[in-house]
């Protein structure tokens, strides 16, 4: 399925927030996206990571280094922290939210510790999610769409519409779409 | 601040040199015009300095975060 040309497509949100799935679905909803295997699927990632330059691409975005002409017309995943260095452009983002004890949860498992400064962790994560929404908001060249990771387990098919509505596509794969949100991979949640 | 008071603009000069810099960097972007790009810069940076005030993403969460990220393997 065929996006604007002039566009740079983006998922986001904060690291372990559902980004990945979402990648996944829009994969196999015959939807360009972008990504190396520089990051192999592990246990916390089973299917994979979909994302470009090892998941390090921020550095890329840091220095100014990216080339996002080389990425229209297709998505790309960028967590929440790097869309605080994203260049003026033709903007749309699919951003993704997730209850943030799950999202520390997951992150705590990825890395195999238990963080004993878990409170000030959230609340600098926290800060992060709300300083990055009201910096995407703010632009005039970026339309966003929110996916809320929970809503998205609980009823794909909405939110794969809403997905779908804001890229103007038909709901041709949208079997295929929602077959991805496989609720076995939602084992964080208390 | 009414609508008419909101379509109100002021005249800012900038030098020949910086404008040209600016077109090019808007060039294939949504910002149609230098002024659009200097007003959304110009109201980033106040936005950002009225934030200083409140309790918002600081330097030190900033830092934590960048820790966190390279735990994760999402930063060098």
């Amino acid at each position: 399925m065929k996006l604007d040309e002039k566009t740079n497509y983006i998922v986001s949100g904060l690291e372990r927030s559902g980004t990945s799935m979402l990648m996944q679905i829009l994969y196999t909803g015959d939807i360009e996206i972008s990504f190396d295997n520089s990051r192999k699927s592990d246990d916390n990632n089973p299917r994979g990571y979909f994302e470009l330059n090892g998941g390090k691409i921020i550095n890329l975005l840091i220095n100014g280094d990216f080339e996002f002409d080389k990425y229209k017309a297709k998505f790309i995943k960028i967590t929440a922290y790097g869309l605080k260095f994203l260049p003026p452009g033709k903007y749309k983002i699919i951003y993704c939210e997730r209850n943030i004890e799950e999202v520390l949860d997951s992150m705590e498992k990825m890395m195999g510790i238990k963080d004993r400064n878990r409170e000030d962790t959230k609340k600098s994560f926290i800060a992060l999610n709300n300083m990055i929404k009201k910096k995407i908001n703010n632009r005039k060249d970026t339309k966003i769409l929110y996916i809320y990771y929970n809503d998205i387990l609980l009823d794909p098919e909405k939110n794969i519409k809403k997905i779908l509505n804001f890229l103007n596509l038909s709901y041709q794969n949208l079997d295929k779409m929602k077959a991805v949100v496989d609720k076995n991979l939602y084992r964080q949640r208390k | 601040m009414n609508e008419k008071k909101e379509k109100e603009y002021a005249n800012v000069k900038i030098p020949t040199a910086l404008a040209k810099k600016i077109k090019k960097r808007i060039e294939g972007t949504e910002f149609t015009s230098i002024s659009s790009y200097v007003t959304y810069i110009l109201g980033e940076i106040l936005s950002d300095a009225e934030e200083k005030t409140e309790e918002t993403f600081t330097k030190e969460d900033e830092e934590k975060v960048k820790n966190r990220l390279r735990a994760l393997g999402y930063l060098d």
